[in-house]
């Protein structure tokens, strides 16, 4: 390969250093022994130790906890069935349904559904907004990023083995179940992965359709920022960066075998 | 056999795909079906919606609208937000082509290694890294220090980074930048080195190189990282609810404040119809403009 | 695997329903040895949840925020609750204590009567400084002119704040131009608007909670801002040993007279614990430890006994009839209205 100009390797490094220079004074100052995030004053352990006991910290998490499963599940299952069914069935509108939540601004899905939980299911059901309503609102954009994964994992793979299972006498349901399913698992896997990370870390839609008393990690964060912008902020964003960065890299390692099991 | 596989395929159909769609058609249709009814209904006397059938008659109007048109403000707020969106798309084009072209022309074996490191900053939640801006940028810091010596050096008035439109361009662009790395690179690392090296046996510099090779093939890489980052821009609002100062509302502030602050959801629907349709005439433009690029250039 | 997970969501909330009063209250409008007063005599625990902002509550409930037993809304948000009808009326002879109420904050133009709403406490809206920075400078501290007028602002620039609220910093203005901070007059609202323009290039931000802390740590000289969160400034200036003081003063022109009250939510679960909560808090005790703790003013007589007497001539908190007259409560708006506040509003941000 031909050597890279000094100008491309400078220009990348300021790119890489643009982009960590702000985590890394957020992870450095979590361990800052002072008030306000303005100087390095000493190092200290005291915020992690405020944060374990600051229980609206705690409620957030295990709320986020509790709606990333729930959604990520109910949307990997839909997403999984939209991919399958519009790999097989050359279906035209569903790919649309499942897509466009992902490519428009979150705030307008965030509207609409606070809308439509207001004017319809709260006047014909009864029912107030609440934890329910976060969830149902995340299962309707991580659909897409399933559908799209799974659909990529269906498309790189060689039509003859179905045809072959086909031929050797198996029904749509056994083809499904011992061929088709163990091939994508791997992507559903991922699809899984990615919804769980996205649901975890959604700020605007959940702002949108969060009922009373339902606080999720990004919104205590965003009403710390707005409020009290204690080095508290910097600990907590500090383990959620772990904790996504682990999702993130396993996800992407059971992605790489995804696209390694189509070749088969 | 036949038949019953038949018949078993048109169930199969039905069982895999009503699921999803009738999900989707519920909590995403039918939420927008009713933002559009909603922007032409009435607002509620003391917030909300009024009713949709008063004694009998509808209750509909083209009063939300008419607003909406009657001020050129709201007209100026979008065209602000449009800019933002394009300052931070081309910003992030010329700081992630040189970092995703370095990772394309890199060994095989460190490209994941350093697609991984460029996207890893998107593991830590988009809040996170927009705070950590108010750190870096705050008037107590270095760089604000840094930067007004260097001004009071010269004899200018100090400024203030954070709290200003300046602030809130590097939100978005800091947010937004893995966006169009990876859309960049993953074009990139297909182009085949030989047709540089046969640009470069014809005589081409490397100035020439780029600008008639890599540059044309690089373009639908550069739509979908443009698409990617510009949507998204347009519709945020906590980056300047954070960064901005007391100016620097964008169109997303202003449909939340509707819903959150002054309940008129009536023109808090019509904002939010009227940003749809702006997306939707982006997005066909760019698809549009790629399919003209591809065909020229294939 | 989603069964144990629905299971789980079910569960959970549940759990703590039991004898749960859940209040919807301003940031820091209540004291912790207060609740945990309260919790031990109800044998109840108490969750709260926050606004900075009447208009931010108003909304959150007019987007479907339920499950609030009490909130504590200001005159003009419990015009607008009891008209919408959100409220539930309040059984008088669950609350002996109302005896203790002032008769001057009692019968209100908002809620005739007090059916529906117990008066909680009231703050000013007024400018909070830096006193030696502004002495300094060589600036009046009585008028609004200071965060209005140019002529001030120069020496100011980049150190003032006014607060992120349509009515208040309009209110501001009219009051200064010498209207009623009622007044819907287009033609008023206008030339308000461009004074609010034409001085919004000195401001450092729009802020409704932080400035306490910028104050106190010397970022901002001047703010606009509630007369109990000035107090808790000066408090924390002083306990930091600053070498500076943050004093308070109600602008001569007039200002805005925030009267809190206590009303109960229909949506609510607990109406007897809430009634039991209203009462407590109308004993002069409970209510006087709020003042002392924020300086908020007081409008229970009982109270007095118990209040700080340094807090209780503050002219500020307490004022004299003088400055009373002064001073106006907020009414509220109807849907018109604020549609052309909004547009007003939104013309100050941008321009």
């Amino acid at each position: 390969m031909r050597k890279n100009p000094v100008w491309l390797w400078a220009a990348a490094l300021a790119a890489y250093a643009f982009l960590y220079l702000p985590l890394l004074i957020v992870v450095l100052y979590s361990f800052n022994d002072s008030r306000l995030n303005a100087e390095w004053v000493g190092f200290t352990l005291h915020w992690y130790t405020e944060l374990i006991n600051d229980t609206n910290m705690l409620v957030a998490a295990r709320n986020s906890l509790l709606i990333a499963v729930a959604a990520s599940l109910a949307a990997t299952v839909l997403g999984t069935l939209a991919g399958l069914a519009i790999y097989r069935y050359k279906l035209r509108i569903l790919p649309i349904l499942a897509v466009t939540p992902v490519a428009m601004p979150e705030i307008l899905l965030g509207v609409s559904l606070l809308l439509f939980f207001n004017l319809v299911f709260r006047p014909w059901l009864g029912l107030e907004l609440g934890m329910w309503s976060v969830i149902v609102a995340h299962i309707t954009f991580c659909i897409g990023f399933v559908t799209i994964v799974v659909r990529v994992s269906l498309l790189g793979m060689d039509e003859s083995i179905f045809e072959a299972a086909r031929d050797l006498g198996a029904t749509p349901w056994q083809t499904f179940r011992l061929v088709t399913f163990p091939l994508i698992l791997p992507a559903v896997m991922a699809g899984a992965l990615m919804s769980f990370a996205l649901s975890l870390d959604d700020f605007v839609i959940t702002f949108f359709t969060a009922g009373v008393g339902v606080s999720t990690l990004p919104l205590q964060i965003y009403s710390m920022i707005k409020i009290a912008v204690t080095p508290e902020v910097n600990a907590v964003s500090t383990l959620l960066m772990l904790l996504t960065l682990g999702m993130i890299v396993l996800a992407s390692r059971i992605h790489g075998k995804a696209i390694q099991s189509t070749g088969v | 056999m036949r038949g019953y596989s038949c018949v078993n395929r048109r169930l199969g159909r039905w069982v895999v795909s009503l699921p999803p769609t009738l999900f989707l058609l519920l909590f995403f249709v039918a939420p927008s079906l009713i933002m559009v009814v909603a922007s032409f209904r009435f607002p509620g006397e003391y917030g909300g919606l009024a009713p949709l059938v008063e004694h009998g008659r509808w209750k509909l109007t083209l009063e939300t609208y008419r607003f909406f048109f009657s001020d050129f403000i709201y007209a100026e707020i979008f065209i602000k937000s449009f800019g933002v969106a394009l300052a931070t798309t081309l910003i992030c084009i010329l700081m992630a082509y040189p970092l995703a072209w370095l990772i394309a022309r890199s060994p095989k074996k460190h490209q994941d290694v350093m697609v991984l490191l460029a996207v890893l900053p998107f593991a830590s939640n988009f809040l996170i890294r927009v705070y950590a801006w108010m750190i870096i940028l705050g008037p107590q810091a270095a760089v604000a220090r840094a930067v007004n010596s260097l001004l009071a050096a010269f004899g200018f008035e100090p400024v203030t980074l954070l709290f200003s439109p300046f602030a809130v361009l590097v939100g978005m662009v800091y947010v937004h930048l893995p966006f169009m790395i990876l859309p960049l690179y993953t074009n990139l690392a297909k182009h085949d080195p030989a047709l540089l090296d046969a640009a470069q046996d014809l005589g081409a510099n490397a100035w020439r190189r780029f600008w008639k090779v890599t540059w044309p093939l690089s373009l639908p890489g550069i739509y979908s990282g443009s698409v990617l980052v510009f949507i998204p821009v347009l519709g945020m609002f906590a980056i300047p609810d954070i960064l901005g100062g007391t100016g620097d509302i964008l169109i997303g502030n202003l449909i939340k404040e509707q819903f959150l602050g002054t309940r008129d959801w009536p023109f808090g629907a019509t904002l939010s119809l009227m940003l749809t349709l702006a997306v939707l005439v982006c997005a066909g433009l760019a698809a549009w403009l790629a399919r003209r690029g591809v065909g020229r250039h294939a | 695997m989603r069964f144990l997970a629905l299971l789980l969501l079910w569960v959970s909330p549940a759990l703590h329903a039991a004898d749960v009063l859940h209040l919807y209250n301003w940031n820091n409008y209540i004291s912790d040895a207060t609740v945990a007063r309260f919790e031990h005599e109800c044998r109840c625990k108490l969750v709260q949840d926050y606004y900075s902002d009447n208009e931010e509550m108003l909304a959150k409930l007019a987007a479907g925020a339920a499950g609030y037993d009490l909130i504590v809304p200001t005159g003009n948000a419990v015009e607008s609750l009891i008209k919408s009808r959100q409220l539930r009326p309040l059984d008088k002879r669950l609350l002996p204590n109302l005896k203790n109420i002032a008769p001057a904050y009692l019968d209100t133009g908002f809620d005739p009567g007090n059916r529906y709403s117990v008066p909680y406490a009231y703050t000013i809206t007024l400018i909070g400084y830096n006193a030696e920075k502004l002495r300094e400078l060589n600036l009046p501290t009585d008028t609004w002119a200071v965060i209005l007028e140019p002529k001030y602002l120069a020496k100011l620039k980049g150190r003032v704040t006014v607060l992120d609220s349509q009515r208040e910093l309009m209110a501001a203005a009219l009051k200064y131009l010498g209207y009623s901070a009622n007044d819907t007059d287009e033609a008023h609202w206008r030339r308000a608007r461009d004074l609010i323009i034409r001085a919004k290039p000195y401001w450092a931000a729009f802020n409704a909670s932080s400035y306490i802390k910028e104050l106190t740590v010397g970022n901002i000289w001047l703010a606009h801002g509630y007369s109990s969160d000035m107090f808790q400034a000066q408090q924390d200036a002083r306990q930091a040993g600053r070498p500076f003081t943050i004093a308070y003063s109600t602008p001569k022109e007039g200002a805005v007279l925030a009267l809190d009250s206590m009303v109960i939510h229909k949506s609510g679960p607990r109406p007897d614990l809430a009634h039991q909560f209203i009462n407590f808090m109308l004993e002069g005790r409970n209510s006087a430890e709020l003042t002392n703790l924020i300086g908020s003013g007081n409008p229970n007589r009982a109270a007095l006994n118990y209040i700080d007497p340094a807090i209780a001539a503050n002219q500020a908190v307490f004022p004299s009839p003088d400055i009373l007259r002064r001073l106006e409560m907020l009414r509220d708006l109807d849907r018109t209205q604020r549609r052309v506040l909004s547009r007003t509003w939104t013309e100050i941000k941008v321009r």
